[in-house]
């Protein structure tokens, strides 16, 4: 204890040290908590590491800082490489989502469309944008930049519409009262209640550009951390691997926790759900709605195709690789093989989904359960958030390559992939659900003497749903991209593999039509889980559909 | 006193005034036809239950709310004439500070809005007269509920308004603040001869702040009792009480004139 002495200010010495007394223990059980969960992980994976000795599957950490260690110069410069083609994808992609955004909340009504068309374009499957791109940018880092940017934007223009439109009423009454219009508006309050909204997006899309500089780097670039990687694990060399994977590992950590950082500096009210369930059309009854979507669906439709060929047009590329529209179709429905060509797609897209269902639900699925688990053990969840929160920053398919080598080449690997990537996002999402429940509904029920398990049916579960369907929906497109890039790299088998093998052979035809049918195919799960949402939320949570 | 309340606010007439909220089975009427005339600065006090639409005669007058049928005038014009002369304030329910800024940017914000020069003394002037000395930089967020709603009373009265609507401003002030903010606030609106409408539950309130009480029914809102206070009433007078006892029996009328809420007035 520090006692005042008499001639210190002395309120403000007591202050002072009680916040001391207060605080310090508190801070440092939590980070006590957190230290000995990353180092059990440490520990955990050191021992698996010994245990395995010998069967070429697994570098314990000691190996791989002695790997980093002696070829640190050679991964330091893949490294720089990797970190400038994803700081140059994050802005590009950042300030399309921020453009994306505006356009939809200066055009109301543009927003189903612009939406559709954003969702469609963040479905399209790097593995085959990649190659694609490859071609048409010709040698040099465009690929992996474009991919980076392809891979954040969405996950910033779906939190910062939200964000924009997420102030109170009262808030634009106000403006209106002094006769302000809707540019006032936008500068005093859109602008500043957008700004925590965007920061978590941008603190997602961080980790996110260096998946998808990674990605890029996978199909076909000289050099950077893609490429090591990629050649590891063809020769089989484990440490390598391991190595490369913890470095990817630790950079997107990094990197979310630098952003998390900064947004906590600058905004400290972090939004509550970060990604709102899909607005309702404004059209009342079944039938009306079911017209309307159709119609925004056939019309974001008519302008992908018109933009695709646009584009495809104005560059004047060669339709032997640039194919238009009117390419596919033929390929697909009037050329003499086409029942051929979409029997070939149909076998691939079949063997697709045998991994990517189970491994989507399977994720989804343990995530919720493992929440809930924590949740009744609240000890044991000090010790396993921090981990996962850093692991839900890890861009999974980055380490694909190692679960490659765990698991083998066949179903099961490509299944724990996907399961694994969607797993730590579902498990933190859920949490943070379950943490949302409000604490008067919890006093309520406690002065009613219900217990942890009756708590967490009536109060918890229902506050749980919105974050899990909103984990449910984005895990769609993040299922397809783990799928693809897992077939590719290892089973040699669906549409992954597909879009791969039509890429090095050049029948652009299929790896074109391939594109198209995995991006429709995810943008439309994404909207069938964003209808049970609706469906499920309009009967546990109508407050959650504004 | 009349005097010198004549001259700057404007007449505010409410004729054949009515919202109804949605269209077909749904459609909610918030307030019948409604015809009303407040005198240029004088204050009214709104009362009526719940739910009654208080709030929605308040921003059709504020020009927030269109009405479905009739007119609001102030002076013969349209109250968007008034928003842009920067003339109208309004307090809201819910205090609707800008959780990003201070309490002194939030109160400066108003004087931008109306365009008037941004004064930072008047501003802080302001923000010790509704009792927030020492908290010009506190956040909306470290503020108590009572805090937030002197903070925009503040904010309302900073630009000096012509027009000046109060949705229940002082519901989460405690009694003694209130008591005080009661008798020092109202002399800076007097003063400047403002029209102003007071919405609030508390008969106590209405009696000792306004000019006339207007009594609401449940919803539609429609007119049960308008009662003149007379000039320096003391609440705990025989006259007083009895004005009081009046406000209270007409509001159990308007309560009885709804089926629904009978039983509350009978208890
Ligand atoms: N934007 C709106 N849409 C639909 N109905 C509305 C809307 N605003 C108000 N109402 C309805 O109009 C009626 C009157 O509402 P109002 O807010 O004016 O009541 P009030 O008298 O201010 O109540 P309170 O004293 O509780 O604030 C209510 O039944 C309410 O449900
Ligand atoms: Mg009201």
């Amino acid at each position: 204890m520090i006692r005042a002495r008499g001639d210190m200010p002395r309120s403000r010495a007591m202050a002072g040290a009680v916040t001391l007394a207060v605080r310090l223990p508190r801070l440092s059980r939590e980070g006590a908590q957190a230290v000995g969960g990353a180092l059990a992980a440490l520990v955990l994976w050191e021992l698996a590491a010994r245990g395995l000795a010998g069967s070429y599957l697994l570098a314990g950490p000691v190996d791989v800082a002695r790997y980093l260690q002696a070829n640190s110069g050679l991964m330091g410069r893949a490294l720089a490489i990797t970190l400038e083609n994803a700081a140059l994808g994050f802005v590009a992609g950042n300030l399309a989502a921020v453009a994306l955004a505006l356009v939809v909340v200066l055009i109301p009504r543009s927003q189903p469309v612009v939406a559709g068309f954003a969702l469609v374009v963040f479905c399209l499957p790097l593995v085959a944008t990649g190659p694609i791109l490859r071609v048409l940018y010709g040698p040099g880092p465009g690929p992996q930049i474009t991919l980076a940017a392809l891979a954040v934007y969405y996950t910033t223009f779906i939190p910062l519409m939200v964000g924009l439109r997420a102030a109170p009423a009262s808030w634009f009454d106000l403006m209106r009262v002094y006769g302000r219009g809707a540019w006032t508006a936008f500068v005093q309050v859109r602008v500043m209640a957008a700004l925590p909204y965007l920061l978590a997006g941008l603190q997602i899309a961080a980790p996110a550009a260096f998946l998808g500089a990674m990605v890029g780097e996978f199909t076909g670039a000289e050099r950077g951390m893609g490429v090591l990687a990629l050649r590891a694990m063809r020769g089989l060399d484990v440490e390598a691997t391991w190595a490369l994977a913890t470095v990817a590992a630790v950079v997107a950590m990094l990197a979310y926790g630098a952003l998390g950082w900064v947004a906590r500096a600058l905004a400290p009210a972090r939004p509550e759900v970060l990604l709102a369930p899909p607005p309702a059309t404004a059209l009342s009854g079944r039938a009306g709605r079911a017209l309307r979507g159709a119609g925004v669906a056939a019309l974001t439709l008519v302008l992908m195709l018109a933009l695709w060929w646009g584009v495809m047009e104005a560059f004047g590329l060669s339709r032997f690789f640039a194919k238009r529209p009117d390419d596919l179709w033929a390929f697909l429905v009037s050329a003499p093989t086409a029942a051929e060509n979409r029997a070939i797609l149909w076998e691939a897209s079949a063997q697709t989904l045998t991994y990517v269902l189970p491994g989507y639900l399977a994720g989804l699925g343990l995530g919720a359960v493992l929440a809930m688990v924590l949740v009744l053990a609240p000890g044991l969840a000090g010790a396993v958030l921090p981990v996962a929160v850093a692991l839900r920053s890890v861009p999974i398919v980055t380490t694909a390559p190692l679960i490659v080598l765990a698991l083998g080449r066949g179903a099961a690997g490509t299944i724990t992939i996907v399961a694994v990537m969607i797993f730590f996002p579902a498990l933190v999402a859920c949490l943070q659900g379950l943490r949302q429940a409000p604490g008067q509904v919890l006093d309520v029920m406690a002065t009613y003497g219900a217990g942890r398990l009756t708590r967490l049916i009536h109060a918890r579960l229902p506050a749980m749903l919105p974050a899990f369907f909103a984990a449910a929906r984005m895990s769609v497109p993040a299922a397809v991209l783990a799928v693809t890039v897992a077939e590719w790299l290892a089973t040699g088998t669906g549409l992954g593999n597909l879009m791969a093998l039509t890429a090095s052979t050049s029948n652009y035809n299929l790896l074109w039509s391939a594109v198209v049918l995995v991006a429709l195919g995810s943008a439309a799960g994404y909207a069938l889980v964003g209808a049970v949402e609706r469906r499920v939320l309009a009967r546990v949570a109508p407050e959650q559909l504004r | 006193m009349a005097d010198q309340r004549a001259g700057r606010g404007p007449a505010i007439t409410c004729a054949a005034l009515a919202k109804t909220f949605g269209t077909g089975p749904a459609a909610v009427e918030a307030v019948a036809p409604l015809d009303l005339t407040f005198a240029a600065g004088e204050l009214t006090a709104l009362v009526g239950p719940s739910g009654c639409g208080k709030s929605t005669v308040l921003r059709m007058v504020a020009g927030l709310e269109a009405p479905s049928a009739g007119t609001v005038t102030l002076d013969g014009a349209a109250p968007a004439d008034l928003q842009g002369e920067g003339a109208l304030a309004m307090a809201f329910q819910d205090a609707s500070l800008l959780p990003w800024r201070s309490v002194r940017g939030n109160v400066a914000l108003a004087l931008k809005l109306a365009r008037k020069p941004v004064d930072l003394a008047a501003v802080d002037a302001m923000i010790a007269r509704v009792g927030l000395a020492g908290f010009e930089n506190a956040r909306p967020a470290e503020l108590s509920g009572g805090m937030r709603q002197r903070a925009a009373i503040a904010r309302c009265l900073v630009t000096q308004p012509r027009v000046l609507l109060l949705d229940e401003p002082f519901g989460a002030v405690d009694e003694l603040t209130r008591a005080r903010l009661n008798t020092d606030l109202p002399a800076l609106w007097q003063a400047q001869g403002t029209t102003a409408l007071l919405v609030t539950h508390s008969v106590r309130e209405a009696v000792a702040l306004a000019d006339r009480v207007v009594v609401f029914s449940s919803r539609p809102a429609q007119v049960v009792a308008d009662l003149r206070v007379p000039d320096l009433l003391a609440l705990d007078s025989a006259e007083g009480r009895t004005l009081m006892a009046e406000v209270t029996a007409a509001l159990s009328q308007g309560w009885a004139d709804d089926p629904g809420s009978g039983r509350h007035a009978a208890q």
